[in-house]
């Protein structure tokens, strides 16, 4: 094990070189050009065995790294908000191919060029695992994670692993470089599912080949494989643990003293840091505020949040992202998840760090607050622009 | 925990110099995170990074609005009073400049430290790239990180021969930088310029963000226009009339282009007092 002050990006770059990925693609883009520019160092300077391509434009890359997934390569691309646009439509197919590709998308906003969770958010439909991340060493890891997920023949999905860009891909901060050998036997090659190719009847993927039968019947499989993450995801959170000695939650959330917490904030990639100061700040003040970290937004941790929900008087969920019209994607969906509970907790809903708009501590002191005081039954807007 | 903030300009290397000391202090067993406020920096312009250091992993993604220290490493950003706004009181902010700290007329409740960056940079260097010329000054006024940490960490970053050019700058700012002194002025000064915004081209005044100023001589000038042809800025007007060119001071950002381009060397660069 080594240690390296190094800014996101390059905890990303030097993921991929611990997975031996065979096969990356990408176009440069900001905030995440500087992946590239390490993945062609290390091209470059032979550092291991792989391929990487350059190309013209997102949706290129996608497709490559979707055409080396389909014949057992494992692959690796990497973008940004209008980068990640442009790949929408192979985005699909990589999906519905059910290939394990796994791609690091480092947040960028539609209005400007400064973070915020609209770039992945707008993804939901592609057939994703869609995770969110706070800080360098947890990109390193959660990409390590992320093939041993999206490989795993009981899942076969592709993941996209989100972080911020600028706040987080451009900070230098310390980061603990697992041995390459625990590396090795932790993640061993990629197997691939027996038929490969493209145009083979094969009821394992659920691109093509239902001829003749119920159309519907691809989506219903694509759902369910990407409900079973869940289980993978935990098992893999926790021989993650076994073999290098951290843990985030349980793969799905992390909560942070949420141990006598009466409300909690629900909040996703870095400014969960920020709230992470923010709580133990308040609890120290004698406020029963904690965090949920959200880690996977797709699936949704539906159980795990429900079974919190029902030891809270109180969520407050800030979302980075907003469905204009329609409001905060992690907000709606909780707020759906537990529209079944007998006694619900209050839910407040709140937006920041839109635009990259900066997340302060006193931010989330004030989050804190408002959810104290809703959770008492005093009248609280329900929505909050940070 | 301490949160430290820097000033400089595109080129000068405060990103480096934050992640530099974030390396050093990883060294000597501290958590660290350096930030850099990437937004539409460009050689020239103003800019600003932070570094935070602490016992443990720091988790805060805000930017660092109350430092403890202010590092500013360009000479004429060094005699704006923002460069100490919402400084700690008690807080110590380490100039980029000529002057003794005691003549600094930045005011408030701070201590003052103050190296010729410039200079040593440009002796050992030969470019006013100040970032570690200014890293030695930090590890002997601040006491926060040894000097030899500070070595180490550029070994890492730049091997061999650069690495070795910029550890000599670093000793030598560390033997010359004077202070600190507690800030002579009291008061903060009422006149603020906004340094955290960069002017472009024909829009803004640049002036303060060159080091070195074209001077044209107009008796070895011969009218080839070069310069006129390759100012990235538009800096340079044409008289038909004389034949000659004149610059809008303005609008240059001393970027040396025009000298460089120049077949009959009729442009000189001359340095900035600052």
């Amino acid at each position: 094990m080594s240690y390296e002050v190094m800014v996101g990006n390059k905890a990303a770059a030097t993921a991929v070189k611990l997975a031996k990925v065979q096969v990356a693609s990408a176009f440069p883009i900001t905030p995440q050009t500087t992946i590239t520019q390490y993945l062609s160092e290390m091209h470059a300077n032979a550092e291991w065995d792989f391929d990487f391509v350059n190309v013209e434009g997102e949706l290129s890359s996608q497709v490559v790294v979707q055409g080396a997934s389909r014949v057992g390569a494992r692959t690796f691309t990497c973008t940004s908000g209008p980068g990640l646009l442009y790949m929408h439509h192979p985005m699909q197919t990589t999906g519905s191919g059910r290939l394990p590709v796994v791609m690091a998308v480092v947040h960028r906003g539609y209005k400007g060029m400064q973070p915020d969770h609209s770039d992945l958010m707008s993804q939901q439909w592609t057939g994703w695992s869609h995770w969110y991340v706070e800080h360098a060493q947890e990109i390193l890891d959660s990409i390590l994670m992320a093939y041993k997920v999206a490989e795993d023949p009981r899942v076969r999905i592709p993941v996209a692993v989100g972080y911020d860009g600028y706040v987080l891909s451009y900070t230098a901060e310390p980061v603990e470089i697992p041995d390459q050998a625990l590396v090795d036997e932790w993640l061993p090659p990629n197997k691939p599912i027996p038929s490969i190719l493209p145009d083979e009847v094969d009821p394992e993927t659920f691109s093509r080949g239902w001829g003749g039968g119920d159309p519907q019947m691809p989506w219903k499989i694509h759902h369910e494989a990407i409900l079973g993450i869940e289980d993978v995801l935990k098992e893999t959170m926790d021989s993650f643990e076994k073999t290098f000695g951290r843990r985030y939650g349980n793969g799905m959330i992390e909560p942070y003293m949420m141990e006598d917490a009466d409300c909690a904030i629900i909040a996703m990639g870095t400014i969960a840091g920020t709230c992470k100061a923010a709580v133990e700040k308040m609890q120290k003040e004698g406020k029963k505020v904690g965090l949920i970290k959200l880690r996977s937004f797709i699936p949704f941790p539906e159980k795990d949040l429900t079974e919190w929900a029902k030891k809270l008087d109180g969520i407050a969920v800030v979302d980075r992202s907003i469905c204009p019209g329609k409001g905060g994607p992690a907000y709606g969906k909780l707020k759906s998840v537990l529209y079944e509970m007998e006694d619900k907790p209050k839910m407040l809903q709140f937006h920041a760090g839109l635009g990259g708009k900066e997340v302060r501590t006193h931010d989330f002191e004030m989050i804190g607050d408002k959810i104290l005081k809703a959770a008492k039954g005093e009248k609280v807007d329900p929505v909050t622009w940070v | 925990m301490i949160e430290i903030r820097f000033h400089g300009r595109g080129g000068q290397g405060a990103v480096t110099a934050s992640r530099i000391i974030a390396i050093a202090a990883y060294e000597e067993g501290q958590y660290s995170q350096a930030i850099p406020m990437y937004g539409t920096e460009r050689r020239g312009a103003p800019l600003t990074a932070f570094v935070r250091i602490d016992d443990q992993r720091v988790r805060e993604r805000e930017l660092v609005h109350n430092p403890d220290i202010s590092v500013v490493l360009d000479p004429l950003i060094a005699k704006q009073q923002a460069v100490v706004d919402n400084l700690k009181a008690g807080g110590l902010v380490l100039l980029n400049t000529q002057d003794e700290p005691e003549d600094v007329k930045l005011g408030g409740d701070f201590k003052v430290a103050t190296v010729d960056a410039t200079t040593i940079a440009l002796e050992t260097l030969g470019r006013p790239i100040t970032n570690t010329a200014i890293l030695g000054a930090f590890a002997k006024v601040t006491g926060l990180i040894k000097v030899e940490s500070i070595e180490k960490a550029l070994k890492k970053t730049f091997p061999g021969r650069l690495g070795e050019m910029n550890i000599a700058a670093v000793k030598r700012s560390y033997e010359e930088v004077k202070g600190p002194v507690q800030a002579t002025v009291k008061e903060a000064p009422e006149v603020k310029a906004d340094i955290h915004v960069g002017g472009y081209g024909v829009l803004k005044d640049v002036s303060s963000w060159r080091v070195f100023t074209p001077e044209i001589d107009e008796d070895k000038c011969i009218g080839c226009k070069n310069c006129w042809i390759f100012c990235p800025e538009t800096a340079i007007e044409w008289n038909e009339e004389t034949k000659k060119p004149s610059i809008r001071y303005n609008a240059c950002k001393g970027c040396g282009v025009c000298a460089n381009e120049c077949p009959v060397n009729a442009i000189e660069m001359v340095r900035v007092e600052a």
